[in-house]
């Protein structure tokens, strides 16, 4: 079982460490949380990208790149999420644990560095990033939404997603408009990052291999020499239930359909009945048992993939198949027919038992893996009290029957959308 | 009797046994204590690519339909008593199964019941049981897997590079096939390529985690029937060593056009030996990493993004290619920048610091992956069927050296040989 220690660094920033000998790596990371605007969404998001280039003792991007290549092909990663209605910022550094480095180098000590470098210190001329750095963050963030819109899949439930939270902050999406991104300036960009450092709250991790302490030492030197002001809160909205359904068909040329549905479920982190939902989605779509997949997929064979996905934090639940476009009417009718089913009590104690079973099995493999412990832990961010997997595991162990037939009788559809192919339907 | 050996990794601090099981099986057991799950692998060699085979003891070759190893994964999750899945649910574990061009795998990862899931897994791999009405039901399901891919664009700029570089070799074909291949699946058929292939002698089984090997062998020797043991003999059209078209041109709805850039080798008669594998993966790193001079160059002329850009040696039986791949507004300058950079290298050679600092990614890398259980239990048995094995390459790596890395350029990446496969925009 592994421990997970926790202390505050200063107001607004808190440590977090897990240290496990079985891992070959250390992972250290800092997510910077802030709430997601339109205004403000591109702006943050383009500084992980930016801060991860240069800084001031490494202002070459190839230098950057070869030391990290000497440190054992260490890897420096910028990325942005969202977590209910926040933006997450993280820059995160990843290498092989001390002892097999082959020639006894301090990786873990250089890791930290690093970090503390990019974050800190900057590459900044004239109070300014500089131009080359700014045009390329800029130009590889519009290519990676380009590239969300190539993996249909994924397209598809972001769209749906966006159309059905349109009145939430999480709508904007993690990088903002697209539009957005294009007009940023890079004359703002320093107080940005000014008020990302200082005022936004902050997750530091260290994983593995690893001894936190200097790693703690080193960071909280580095926060407290900022003179941070309070941090702002980072609060998400919770649409409880759909009055009417919103429908959407785009149009792409594609040969498969993509239909997604979402729902509200009224049920959003820190209720108490989250554990309920949680099973009761695992039962309806979350497994290769599951109503969705032994009937949409094996019975009717109308498709590949039909799954649902629960986020706690929302209070969404979402549906996802690829379709042939004639199919697509009758899938939804079965994915929804499905639905009322499990609001009947339409299931089996053997169903109960296996979705609660495959569920804990995940939580309770969530510790082997730093990716894993990284993902849990920082989306429990702002749950209190902080729970570790295992114990998540025995909440799940605990939901009954009558708990995931009122999950489901909770649950109204909120959004269709379907991407489909250019041929008009022949009736 | 079964013949127990030891194989250990002083560097890395890891061992595993390899067990050569009387029933003809080859065991892998790799425990890993304090892990909180475990994970399984059964393998046969047996893919995409073997269309066309000949028995030992049979006067003439088979000639089955293309995609029918992908089916046959399929079709052998039911059997008799029912599906596998559906057992697997009793167990908690989460299963899974996949087919590449040259073997096909069954899996699961579990944290609890890991002997009755192995033995479900056994089991099932073990029980085929196909009829007509079975066999007609996945034809819906598998047409949809096939149209998902036919909207992927990844997918489609691969298997359009390797119709650009392959004349006969059967690698060129889409792992499922396509709608009409499949439509001439029978359970003749499967049960033909079953009894050919599912031979135990022809298989591995791989299990990585929480185990007790004692506790593992027990079971399979209650579970594994003897097989008789063959040679199967895989019989590929002579494949001529030019490329078949330099370019090659697909529009999909795509918001950034990808690309695969590909180098055909002369694939030996066996495979690609450890040294000869980890001097490739080091040759490549120093060419094409973040930290070279080419990543540079293709990132200042915004001809890439960190995010997509990488590369892969691609090698099996009978085929072998070095590809380039990511997203490019410009592919055909992406290609002529890499062409470029090899012959400066063919020319000039790598500094010492630029070998070095490739060597030490690419066992930072290697190391790295002995973190998952499923990337270790994947790897033991590709390896195993390519005859290679885990500890000895990274070995190989950490002992690489400059001039045996560079004389690796004689028999690669050779300009004559090369083929761009572009995915672009539609209009």
């Amino acid at each position: 079982m592994t421990g997970i220690e926790q202390r505050p660094i200063c107001d607004g920033v808190n440590f977090r460490a897990i240290r496990d000998g079985r891992f070959k790596t250390v992972r250290m990371s800092v997510h910077f949380m802030l709430p997601l605007e339109k205004k403000t969404a591109s702006a943050n998001a383009i500084l992980p990208f930016l801060l991860t280039r240069a800084s001031r003792k490494y202002p070459d991007f190839t230098k950057l790149n070869e030391h990290l290549a000497d440190l054992y092909g260490a890897v420096l990663d910028a990325d942005v999420q969202t977590l209910g209605d926040v933006q997450i910022l993280s820059v995160s550094a990843s290498g092989i644990a001390d002892r097999y480095a082959l020639r006894g180098e301090n990786i873990s000590s250089d890791l930290s560095d690093l970090l503390c470098s990019v974050l800190f210190d900057p590459l900044l001329k004239d109070g300014q990033f500089p131009e080359d750095g700014f045009s390329q963050s800029k130009r590889q963030m519009i290519e990676l939404t380009d590239s969300e819109f190539n993996d249909k899949r994924l397209y598809a439930l972001r769209r749906c997603r966006e159309i059905m939270c349109s009145e939430e902050p999480c709508g904007v999406g993690r990088f903002g408009a697209k539009e957005d991104i294009r007009s940023l300036e890079r004359s703002s960009l320093t107080s940005v990052w000014d008020n990302l450092i200082r005022r936004a709250r902050a997750e530091v991790m260290v994983l593995g291999d690893c001894d936190p302490e200097p790693v703690y030492r080193r960071f909280s030197e580095a926060f407290c020499r900022l003179g941070r002001a309070s941090a702002v809160s980072c609060p998400t909205k919770v649409v409880k239930s759909a009055d009417t359904v919103r429908q959407t068909v785009e149009r792409q040329d594609v040969a498969q359909s993509k239909l997604v549905m979402g729902f509200r479920t009224e049920t959003a982190e820190p209720d108490k009945d989250v554990p309920a939902v949680k099973l009761m989605s695992v039962l309806y779509g979350g497994t290769p048992s599951s109503k969705l997949f032994l009937n949409v997929r094996e019975k009717l064979s109308l498709c590949y993939y039909c799954s649902s996905l629960y986020d706690p934090v929302k209070g969404i639940l979402a549906v996802q198949s690829g379709v042939e476009q004639k199919n697509a009417g009758r899938a939804k009718d079965e994915i929804l027919a499905q639905l009322d089913l499990v609001k009947k009590g339409g299931f089996t104690e053997e169903e109960l038992k296996a979705a609660r079973m495959s569920l804990c099995n995940s939580y309770r493999t969530i510790s082997d893996s730093l990716d894993g412990l990284e993902a849990w832990y920082l989306s429990k961010t702002f749950s209190d009290p902080l729970r570790r997997p295992e114990q998540e595991a025995a909440r799940i162990q605990a939901v009954s029957r009558e708990d995931v037939v009122q999950a489901a009788n909770r649950v109204t559809l909120d959004t269709v959308y379907c991407l489909t192919g250019n041929e008009v339907e022949k009736q | 009797m079964n013949q127990i050996q030891t194989v250990t990794s002083e560097r890395t601090g890891e061992m595993y046994y390899v067990v050569r099981h009387s029933s003809g099986l080859k065991i892998y057991i790799y425990p890993k204590a304090q892990n909180n799950s475990s994970y399984a692998v059964f393998g046969t060699r047996y893919g995409s690519i073997d269309n066309c085979f000949q028995v030992s003891d049979e006067p003439a070759p088979h000639r089955v339909p293309n995609g029918i190893a992908h089916y046959l994964e399929h079709k052998l999750f039911e059997s008799k008593e029912g599906d596998a899945f559906a057992r697997y649910a009793k167990t908690g574990a989460s299963a899974n199964a996949y087919t590449s061009f040259d073997m096909t795998c069954y899996l699961f990862s579990c944290t609890e019941n890991v002997y009755d899931s192995l033995k479900i897994l056994l089991d099932f791999v073990q029980s085929p049981y196909f009829t007509e009405q079975t066999v007609q039901k996945e034809q819906g399901i598998i047409g949809q897997e096939i149209r998902m891919y036919d909207d992927d664009p990844q997918w489609r700029v691969m298997f359009n590079l390797l119709g650009a570089l392959y004349h006969t070799h059967p690698v060129k074909i889409d792992i499922a096939g396509t709608v009409e291949s499949i439509a001439k699946i029978t359970p003749q058929l499967l049960y033909q390529c079953y009894n050919t292939f599912y031979n135990l002698n022809n298989m591995v089984l791989c299990i990585v985690g929480n185990v007790e090997p004692k506790r593992v062998l027990e079971l399979c020797d209650q579970m594994l029937k003897p097989s008789k043991p063959v040679s199967i003999q895989r019989i590929f059209e002579p494949e001529p060593e030019t490329i078949v078209r330099s370019r090659v041109e697909q529009k999909l709805s795509v918001a950034v056009p990808l690309f695969e850039f590909g180098f055909k080798e002369q694939a030996a008669n066996g495979r690609a030996t450890s040294k000869q594998l980890a001097e490739t993966d080091i040759l490549l790193e120093a060419l094409s990493s973040p930290a070279s001079p080419l990543f540079r160059r293709l990132l200042d002329e915004g001809l890439i993004n960190e995010a997509s850009f990488g590369h892969e040696y691609f090698e099996g039986p009978g085929f072998a290619s070095v590809i380039f791949s990511g997203e490019s507004k410009n592919p055909d300058a992406v290609a002529e920048e890499i062409r470029a950079e090899i012959q400066k290298i063919r020319r000039g050679g790598l500094s010492a610091e630029a070998f070095k600092r490739a060597k030490n990614s690419v066992y930072g890398r290697n190391l790295a992956a002995l973190n998952s259980t499923g990337s270790i239990a994947n790897s033991l048995v590709s390896l195993d069927f390519a005859g290679r094995e885990l500890f000895s390459y990274i070995n190989a790596v950490a002992g690489a050296d400059r001039d045996s890395v560079l004389r690796r350029l004689d028999s690669q990446l050779l300009p004559e040989t090369s083929a761009l496969s572009v995915v672009s925009p539609v209009q």
